[in-house]
């Protein structure tokens, strides 16, 4: 039984505890709100087109906006990823963020309330215009969070799509003709692994062999087999003629060769780093790479869209959104316009990124001129068609799973595609 | 000859129940406790609470939790993976607790009673040293730098074999599903042999010498020594190792998370990573409570169950020295 003297010393421990709690918990204003300071958050590289870009168009709204400085601060993709509500549940959230888009990211937040809607500041500064309906997909959140239609959640400064890099230079050497269809490309894998050389680059460890397989259901896919695994218009079977043609394909490729079965456990960055390093002739993934390979690969290379595919993976690229308690939103809604000039848009892409308001003839690199070519020809045939993990949250893990099960042999494609349908029901909204 | 060798906190305990009994005194020293106890409360117990609390909703970590009772608990009942990491955390007890005890204590025995005395005592420091460096680098370092070492094509494992004729040995150490785990293992054999072979050279410091000489005078081989004099002498020691080495197995993260993210497919999830990819990943926020729960609480248990063996085995052995 407590003492008196032990109720005391046990009722100061509770009340400091809680003292500690709530210090820890606790409004730590950094004193913005005063239309002095805009608080900027971004996780782009400062080598990568967009942090170049980015990094300009804080300078120019510096410029525009005497007296007010701009208070910017780098994050990771993580740390973003998975802290950002309650970050911006708090009062800390900065004015300006990049978030990821996607049902599961930027859908759960605007859910849930913690994004300012820009509906109205979209249509007064036009940026809706200068987005294509591809790009304007992952902007748009309905009360469920799903992407597509509804209000205005965030705004993106460029766009991204995979596509085939090929090493030139290795295709020579080896006599093989660069392919221009699918028929052609599996000719060319095969007489790759006749002269000892795996022709795919792949990571299993993180998203690059699942992007593979997904490409590869594409191929076989159209717009409403998209619309329904995206975006739930429908019911998606993972045992349909796609889906059943991309996982015994991808299965099959292990086996004969064209990806190698020790990379289940590689990171995309070994792979990128292995095709850069010549290893590879060919490496199947996002734009994201591309100005990283005009800098680092010393041999002569291209790009194509996967050949005999109309969709592919791709999307606008990561959004600006405004959190709900952002402080100074005019300021945020400036620096989003000034990212949207023509100015940093062409910066951004002759940086190798893939702009989506920039000036054509401004374009002067020749690769990032292709770059943008590729883009413009996808997006006029409606070709992006996301990722395979976005439609439910913590897919990804799912993904990277049970594709190394397919690699390694430890599962057959029909269980594959059954474990994918298991977690994609349990994910996915009620229809 | 007897040695009685009085033991740390339970020798104080004994001391002072053995003293007049001066509660005044005693509840003054509660105050120096305060700090400690609140910091253990807000640290420890509010966030263990709150976890429980969490464990009982479905959340995805924003907007409202909602209750849903034991519903995470009884799918944990049927989860094949939660219990598979399980399976892993037993090999992880096996590759972090008992190898590294075993080659802890033949490695500590040797240095002591060989290395010591025959190259002198400055060599068997250098090379304690040398076996306590994985234990000072960050895990998160040595994972990377191991993740270098088993990778498949240019690892300087597989370089290595190959460089010695061995080529059809070479593996895909860490992307094999029949290998990852073992190879996963072999790391945290190396990370952990350091502590026991501290700890064991420490406890055999406190051993009489006369002890091994004596032995030897009667002629007892190195082997003999260390069964019958170093073991029994350093059995405290052990348990605590054990103990200690356990708990650090049941809770391993970091060298899963550097080393293979659980994969592939699974083969190497332990549940301390099953729990944070569910909690961020997944963001199944409740289910991922629930699983820490539980994984605490066996902890708890464990830990408890291991120092009330250790507790008994003194007894027992103060018993038959009294």
């Amino acid at each position: 039984m407590l003492t008196a003297r032990r109720r005391v010393v046990a009722a100061a421990a509770v009340m400091m505890s809680g003292a500690l709690l709530l210090t820890s918990c606790g409004d730590s204003d950094s004193g913005s709100g005063d239309g002095k300071t805009l608080k900027l958050w971004h996780y782009e590289g400062p080598d990568s087109a967009m942090g170049v870009a980015w990094n300009e168009a804080i300078k120019e709204f510096e410029a525009k906006h005497p007296g007010v400085k701009v208070k910017f601060e780098e994050k990771g993709f993580d740390q973003i990823q998975k802290t950002a509500p309650m970050i911006l549940n708090s009062s800390d959230a900065p004015d300006l963020m990049e978030y990821n888009k996607g049902n599961a990211t930027a859908g759960a937040l605007s859910k849930q309330g913690l994004l300012t809607d820009l509906s109205a500041e979209v249509t007064k500064r036009g940026w809706d215009k200068k987005l294509s309906a591809g790009v304007r997909t992952t902007s748009v959140y309905d009360t469920n969070g799903v992407m597509g239609s509804g209000k205005w959640y965030g705004v993106p400064n460029y766009a991204e799509y995979t596509m085939a890099f090929y090493n030139k230079d290795l295709f020579k050497k080896y006599g093989i003709a660069e392919p221009k269809t699918f028929d052609e490309l599996t000719s060319a894998m095969d007489a790759f692994v006749k002269k000892g050389v795996t022709p795919l680059a792949n990571a299993g460890a993180e998203y690059m062999a699942q992007q593979y397989l997904y490409q590869l259901a594409l191929s076989k896919a159209d717009r409403s087999w998209v619309d329904k695994y995206e975006l739930y218009k429908g019911k998606t079977d993972f045992h349909d003629a796609a889906w059943t043609y991309a996982a015994q394909t991808f299965a099959d490729w292990v086996k004969k060769g064209y990806i190698s079965k020790k990379s289940t456990s590689t990171k995309a960055e070994d792979a990128g780093v292995s095709w850069i390093q010549g290893k590879a002739p060919i490496l199947f993934s996002g734009s994201w790479w591309y100005g990283r390979f005009q800098t680092e690969a010393k041999f002569d290379w291209d790009s194509s869209l996967w050949p005999g595919s109309n969709l592919t993976l791709g999307s606008g690229g990561n959004l600006w959104v405004v959190p709900k308690n952002a402080k100074n939103k005019d300021l945020a809604y400036d620096f989003i316009d000034i990212t949207m000039s023509k100015k940093i848009q062409n910066l951004l892409g002759n940086k190798g990124g893939v702009p989506v308001a920039a000036d054509t003839s401004a374009i002067t690199d020749p690769k990032s001129k292709q770059l943008i070519s590729n883009f413009n020809t996808l997006s006029q045939k409606d070709g992006l068609a996301f990722y395979p993990d976005w439609p439910v949250t913590g897919f990804y893990d799912v993904l990277v799973s049970e594709t190394q099960k397919l690699m390694t042999g430890n599962e057959k494609p029909d269980d594959y595609l059954s474990a994918l349908q298991q977690a994609y029901d349990k994910g996915a909204p009620k229809q | 000859m007897t040695v009685t060798v009085e033991r740390g906190a339970r020798a104080v305990a004994k001391h002072q129940h053995a003293g007049p009994r001066r509660p005044r005194t005693r509840d003054s020293y509660a105050l120096f406790l305060l700090p400690g106890f609140l910091a253990f409360l807000a640290v420890i117990i509010v966030p263990f609470l709150m976890n429980t609390g969490v464990s009982f909703t479905e959340w995805q970590g924003i907007g409202s939790p909602k209750w849903t009772g034991l519903a995470n608990y009884r799918e944990l009942l049927d989860d094949s993976e939660f219990w598979a990491s399980f399976r892993h955390s037993m090999f992880m007890v096996v590759a972090m607790a008992a190898v590294p005890t075993m080659i802890g204590l033949v490695l500590a025995a040797a240095l002591f009673d060989y290395i010591a005395k025959h190259f002198g005592s400055k060599w068997a420091a250098v090379l304690r040293a040398c076996f306590y460096l994985p234990q000072v680098l960050p895990i998160a370092v040595a994972g990377i730098v191991w993740s270098w070492i088993l990778a498949p094509d240019n690892g300087s494992l597989n370089e290595l074999l190959k460089a010695i004729g061995l080529s059809s040995w070479q593996q895909d150490w860490l992307g094999d599903p029949d290998l990852a785990l073992y190879s996963v293992m072999g790391v945290m054999v190396w990370v952990q042999i350091g502590f026991p072979l501290v700890v064991f050279m420490a406890g055999l410091q406190r051993v009489d010498p006369l002890l091994y000489e004596a032995a030897e005078l009667d002629g007892a081989g190195w082997w003999r020594r260390f069964w019958h004099i170093t073991l029994p002498q350093i059995r405290p020691e052990i348990y605590v190792v054990l103990t200690w080495c356990t708990i650090a197995a049941l809770k391993v993260f970091g060298a899963v998370y550097v080393l293979t993210k659980g994969g592939p497919g699974g083969a190497t999830d332990v549940p301390s990573y099953f729990s944070f990819s569910t909690f961020f990943e997944k963001t199944q926020v409740g289910y991922g409570a629930a699983i820490s729960t539980v994984l605490t609480v066996i902890i708890l248990l464990l830990s408890l169950i291991g120092l009330k063996l250790q507790t008994r085995a003194e007894d027992a052995e103060e018993g038959v020295r009294a």
